[in-house]
């Protein structure tokens, strides 16, 4: 293998984006001399292409129609994807210029065009920092396994695959419930364990024309040559692990991409067998599992949303319902809050499930575009009751995990309130718990912020994570949202029973109420109420409603208070 | 049917267009007639008419880079002259300078 990790010279790939044909022409003329060229016509096609291709470079109009090349830089710079693709702005004015190196493009190129090598050797530049920042950001083994780190192993693949003459795949490997061996024995058997996966991984399933590496905690990638059938050498390396370690809790699972291609992107064939490998998650059947054409639809068809995103914001397609809570204190349940729910109505597709797109915009961060339009319109409701009725109904918004490290979250919330002429202890902050367990000193600084401004946090999603009982301790809040998942199972399953009764007395022995979300029956209203629980959201009492439905419920709540 | 000395008569500096072309004459051609039929000319043309200031100025700056890019030096120089007029994109007065960018181009499609 290591043969062909010699310096082969591969032809990069860069993309042209112009609104106008001419300046795509030229530069495609002056560019293939040394690049392959796709071009876009605009910010989104090129957005689109970006994510399809590997791109060296991305060079960059900036006037231009449907997005501009300010919104391209914009949006690379949060998207995981493309964010380390280098961009080069193209532009006659100086100040345009210094904002978008501000923003993160790498340089610029004058217009009228300077001579075509100076622009051949400002591509070649910025192309060679760009990788180098790349390599020297990364060394080329991972300490613990002495595998490959990511970086080299992609750098090496795309290297080695014109020269490979037998078909290869692209094989995500992953152990369930790892976590566990960390937690229950130790740092030292957890990195045990590792170690003698990767010898096991190399031994079994590499050979001698492939590489594997470790990408993250207990994630490997392994590129080697096709076989029909992985699942007899994943129970192998099971058997071993467990002979080995003594953990029988952990579980091997792989995802399996068959035959990459030359000349195909090979970090989205990856993308693919993890998407193979997350479907095993939790598993107790097969170990493995190929990406087939079912995944690759529902890859296309997630392509299709996030494409159709913008489109859709500016056609007034997602629209903004309120689900009520209910204060169940007293014998009378009171309307105590609402929590704002969006909902996306496509023209083709129809009603998209949640579930569906909000996953996949928190992974390539426009969930924080469509989070920014959730609490405007929900803010707008509240002063819109408050003008019309004389009643304010506090909207509970979430906040993503992106939006959770967002540096300028409080000057946007701060904003909507102040533009909507409202006060901030009625738009309600529901944060979830994995932005917590993602960097717990950070997030105290944040929670912290915010309520010091007079933001209440609500933290969501609780118990859904890896948070402990004793993290409530430490972190300031206003409320805990139970995951429903607990509320769901609580009257059949007595862990998740248990888990309820626990966090609904910790709760309230700290003083924060405890809502539960999900509440669907009335036995589940009852236990709930038995044991202290505070506040109520689920079907129970409403399904989220259009603002106009929720009035009728405002105008009960005002007809209730005058007879109480 | 143009060729490279009717573009010099015409003040197009040829030779600065066609490095960008790595001195292929065809190529550099084939653009110049593209150019000729780039709607960014009506659009400036009808924005002008309707006060559209802010279409008037990416009218007039897209086709500032395009003609640049080949250098036709005397359209762009008033293409340039235009963008910076209706930068602001507000009411101004250059009716005059995008008629005669017209008749240029008219002139061009004449050679």
């Amino acid at each position: 293998m290591e043969k062909f990790i010699e310096s082969t010279e591969i032809r990069r790939k860069v993309l042209v984006t112009d609104d106008e044909v001419i300046n795509r022409e030229m530069l495609k003329m002056i560019l293939s001399r040394d690049y392959d060229v796709d071009c876009a016509c605009n910010g989104e096609e090129a957005l689109n292409m970006l994510r399809q291709g590997s791109y060296s470079l991305l060079l960059l109009d900036l006037l231009m129609p449907v997005l501009d090349g300010f919104g391209v830089i914009e949006r690379c710079a949060h998207d995981e994807q493309l964010k380390n693709v280098p961009i080069i702005v193209m532009t006659s004015e100086k100040s345009a210029e210094v904002k978008s190196i501000r923003m993160g493009a790498a340089d610029f190129i004058t217009e009228p065009y300077d001579m075509p090598e100076v622009i051949l050797a400002r591509c070649d530049r910025i192309i060679t920092l760009s990788e180098s920042r790349t390599i020297i950001s990364s060394t080329e083994r991972d300490d613990l396994t002495n595998l490959y780190t990511r970086g080299y192993f992609f750098a090496y693949i795309n290297r080695m695959l014109p020269n490979i003459e037998c078909n290869m795949d692209a094989v995500v490997i992953n152990l369930d419930r790892f976590h566990l061996v960390n937690e229950l024995f130790g740092r030292p058997e957890g990195d045990r364990m590792l170690r003698e996966t990767a010898g096991l991984i190399s031994e079994r399933l590499v050979g001698d024309k492939g590489i594997a590496c470790r990408t993250e905690a207990d994630s490997f990638y392994v590129f080697c040559v096709h076989r029909d059938n992985y699942e007899e050498a994943l129970v192998d390396i099971q058997r071993e692990i467990e002979a080995r370690t003594g953990a029988k809790s952990v579980r091997i699972r792989a995802g399996v991409y068959k035959n990459i291609e030359c000349g195909q992107d090979v970090e989205s064939c990856y993308r693919r067998a993890k998407t193979a490998c997350d479907r095993l998650r939790g598993g107790f059947g097969a170990h493995t599992e190929v990406y087939d054409n079912d995944m690759h639809e529902k890859e296309l068809f997630d392509e299709r949303l996030i494409s159709d995103f913008s489109r859709s914001l500016e056609n007034g397609e997602f629209k903004v319902y309120f689900q009520p809570k209910y204060n169940i204190e007293s014998d009378v349940p009171k309307l105590s809050s609402a929590e704002a729910l969006v909902r996306w109505t496509h023209p083709e597709f129809g009603f998209i499930s949640p579930g569906q797109f909000i996953p996949l915009f928190e992974k390539n961060g426009l969930i924080r575009q469509l989070d920014e339009f959730v609490w405007d319109k929900a803010a707008a409701q509240v002063k819109q009751w408050q003008d019309e009725m004389e009643f304010t109904l506090p909207v509970s918004v979430n906040v993503s995990r992106v939006d959770a490290f967002d540096p300028l979250l409080s000057q946007k919330l701060t904003g909507i309130i102040d533009r909507h002429g409202i006060t901030r202890d009625s738009l309600l902050l529901e944060i979830t718990e994995s932005a917590c367990s993602e960097d717990s000193a950070r997030f105290v600084e944040i929670v912290n912020d915010l309520r010091e401004k007079g933001f209440k946090i609500e933290m969501d999603d609780f118990g859904s994570g890896y948070s402990s009982l004793n993290m409530l301790t430490s972190i300031p809040i206003d409320a805990i949202k139970l995951d429903m998942y607990f509320i769901r199972n609580m009257l059949t399953d007595e862990t998740a029973f248990r888990l309820v009764k626990l966090v609904v007395d910790v709760s309230d022995f700290l003083g924060v109420p405890v809502v539960a979300e999900g509440v669907e029956k009335q036995e589940q209203l009852t236990v709930l109420k038995a044991m202290g629980c505070e506040v109520i959201q689920g079907y129970y009492f409403s399904p989220p409603k259009p603002p106009e439905n929720i009035t009728a419920l405002i105008e009960k709540e005002i007809y209730d208070e005058r007879h109480r | 049917m143009k060729d490279i000395d009717k573009l010099k008569q015409f003040g197009a500096y040829t030779d600065e267009g066609l490095s960008r072309c790595f001195g292929n004459t065809d190529f550099y051609l084939k653009l110049v007639d593209m150019a000729l039929a780039d709607p960014n000319f009506d659009k400036l043309q009808s924005s002008l008419s309707n006060e559209d200031y802010s279409a008037a100025f990416e009218a007039a700056h897209a086709l500032k880079g395009v003609l640049g890019n080949l250098s036709l030096t005397p359209m762009y120089n008033l293409a340039s002259d235009m963008c910076e007029q209706l930068r602001p994109r507000q009411k101004v007065d250059c009716t005059a300078q995008a008629q005669r960018l017209i008749d240029l181009k008219k002139e061009l499609e004449t050679l």
